[in-house]
């Protein structure tokens, strides 16, 4: 390696490692004053704590209501991923394999359904579940599913159209339902964008504030990003009460980080397939 | 085969046309009507119908009229054209460097993406004391070493907060689009810049003969995806300002405005998303039109 080589090399590390401390500067911030007092917390914010004092943690965890939260967080995550990537599957692969009309108007639509942002809908949207006896979590999972749907749809549309119909004529032939052959061979087949599209719904449901804000508001089957909202402004009436938001946060941010840790490469990976097709 | 999958279209698609009717078409068509009545959100103004309370354009009017709106709208303009361009560089900027690096780069690419896992309504609290204590207080403060005014009180100005907030928002959503950017330059073949070096390019007629065009596709999609998201964003917005001291956003501009009068006016409130909807779309497809054509130029 050439000197020159070397020492443009050695700038890029110096750069790419600055930033990467300070992306990951906010994480160890928000771990150390989960561990301190109010007090502490203002004195010394950067400095790691005294002791490491779980006190705060729990009472943090109380505040927000967590294993219920954390329950209904993820029953409701679970549930809307799974529908959101089964039915957009089935509905892109049909969408493909049938040319019509109404297929390509269907697709036109879904596509048109990225642009409507969600707070320009939002007000008929309750008025509409609040009248059809929806405004509870099932109404919460239809509603994720109906704005998830458009943008995977999308996703798994331009994956179908690369992959040959010869397999599943065979799989007709051999005998094989419509069933089976979704599941035993075109499912399998689009696995990539399954990933992405798990990833990017999951990531955004399990966060979300807005909808569960306005469907859920303060009652006791709040999600997680709900409950630290409403303890936050419940006790924030005098300045912000910074020994309960820190612990509460990590305690949102820790199954996020747990996840990402185990399934980094896939997730990584996922999101750059999509990114590509979309 | 034409006619087996014709069957099973019609049978397997229903679940997905009834979502999307029940929780996009009915509510955008609803909106849209709603937004010429006196709605008040479980009743009509005067009426039983929607059709007994019409006010024709009168809410769009008072919408026009209205301070808090146009603030807000020319403050989303503000942060989107902030967040745009500051997302842009320095993820497009980043994403050449680690393209150049020899070892390493998935670790850095793991580590830029993963704040996008994050809630920006969580992250937004931990921001907001960075701003108030680290940044006013320890790193820029009066009695720091690098004393910078820009960077003190961010949150509490109106057009630092924008600052702020693009800060924040980059530090989320950089990591994502210097994927997409990433997987552009991946696929820009090197005997390119070897052909140009040869003929002498200097790094920058280099970066804007071939790097640029080849670079397009990738462009449209992050420039749609930082436009539409900066112009949408909310919990950032909430959890840092707000909307405080002239901050707010169209978005908790359209949320917060039911609140804020007696008896709640919907119908005003749904005047406002809607032009919120015509804003972003016409914003969004006139961008993805422009970007497209520059990448059948390229």
């Amino acid at each position: 390696m050439s000197a020159k080589k070397k020492l443009s090399q050695t700038m890029l590390y110096a750069v790419l490692g600055f930033v990467a401390v300070y992306t990951v500067f906010p994480i160890y911030f928000l771990f150390v004053n989960s561990f301190k007092s109010q007090k502490e917390i203002v004195a010394s914010p950067i400095a790691l704590p005294g002791s490491w004092n779980l006190k705060y943690l729990k009472s943090a965890a109380e505040q927000i209501n967590l294993l219920p939260s954390v329950a209904n967080t993820l029953i409701i995550t679970v549930i809307s991923v799974a529908l959101i990537v089964l039915i957009s599957a089935v509905t892109a692969w049909m969408m493909v394999r049938y040319k019509s009309k109404g297929s390509s108007f269907l697709f036109l639509a879904f596509t048109a359904a990225m642009l409507v942002p969600f707070q320009s809908v939002m007000y008929p949207l309750v008025s509409l579940m609040e009248n059809l006896g929806l405004k509870n979590m099932g109404g919460l999972i239809l509603m994720y599913c109906g704005f998830g749907l458009s943008m995977t749809v999308f996703l798994y549309h331009g994956f179908f159209k690369g992959i040959p119909i010869a397999l599943e004529e065979a799989a007709v032939i051999d005998g094989a339902n419509i069933f089976q052959m979704f599941f035993k061979i075109v499912f399998p087949m689009v696995k990539p964008i399954t990933v992405t599209a798990i990833i990017t719904n999951a990531m955004w449901i399990w966060n979300d504030y807005l909808l569960p804000f306005l469907i859920i508001g303060n009652n006791d089957k709040k999600t997680l990003t709900l409950s630290l909202y409403y303890a936050k402004s419940l006790s924030g009436q005098y300045g912000n009460p910074w020994e309960l938001i820190f612990p509460a946060v990590l305690i949102c941010a820790v199954p996020i980080l747990v996840v990402f840790i185990f399934l980094q490469k896939n997730i990584i990976e996922g999101i750059a397939a999509g990114a590509v097709k979309g | 085969m034409e006619n087996y999958y014709k069957r099973w279209f019609r049978i397997l698609v229903i679940p997905a046309v009834i979502l999307f009717v029940l929780v996009i078409l009915a509510p955008f068509v609803m909106g849209v009507t709603y937004s010429f009545t006196a709605w008040r959100g479980s009743y009509f103004k005067g009426s039983e119908h929607w059709w007994g309370a019409l006010v024709g354009i009168g809410n769009y009017l008072k919408v026009f009229r209205s301070q808090k709106f146009l603030s807000a709208l020319v403050y989303t303009l503000k942060f989107t054209l902030v967040a745009v361009i500051m997302k842009n560089i320095v993820s497009l900027g980043l994403a050449m460097m680690v393209k150049k690096v020899e070892r390493g780069k998935g670790f850095f690419r793991t580590v830029y993406f993963f704040p996008n896992l994050l809630g920006g309504l969580a992250m937004g609290f931990v921001w907001s004391f960075i701003f108030q204590n680290i940044f006013s207080l320890i790193l820029f403060g009066e009695e720091s070493a690098l004393h910078i005014p820009f960077l003190c009180d961010m949150l509490q100005d109106s057009n630092k907060a924008v600052f702020a907030m693009a800060i924040m928002a980059t530090w989320q959503s950089a990591g994502y689009m210097l994927l997409i950017y990433l997987n552009g330059l991946n696929n820009i073949p090197e005997d390119l810049y070897e052909a140009a070096s040869i003929d002498g390019a200097s790094p920058w007629q280099r970066f804007r003969h071939i790097t640029m065009p080849m670079l397009m596709p990738a462009f449209t999609i992050v420039f749609f995806l930082t436009l539409s998201g900066s112009f949408k964003m909310l919990d950032e917005n909430l959890a840092l300002t707000s909307g405080n001291f002239g901050t707010r956003m169209l978005s908790l501009q359209i949320l917060l405005s039911t609140r804020e009068t007696t008896p709640a006016n919907y119908g005003m409130a749904q005047a406002q998303a809607v032009i919120f909807f015509i804003l972003i779309a016409v914003i969004s497809i006139a961008q993805v039109i422009v970007t497209k054509r520059k990448e059948i130029e390229a």
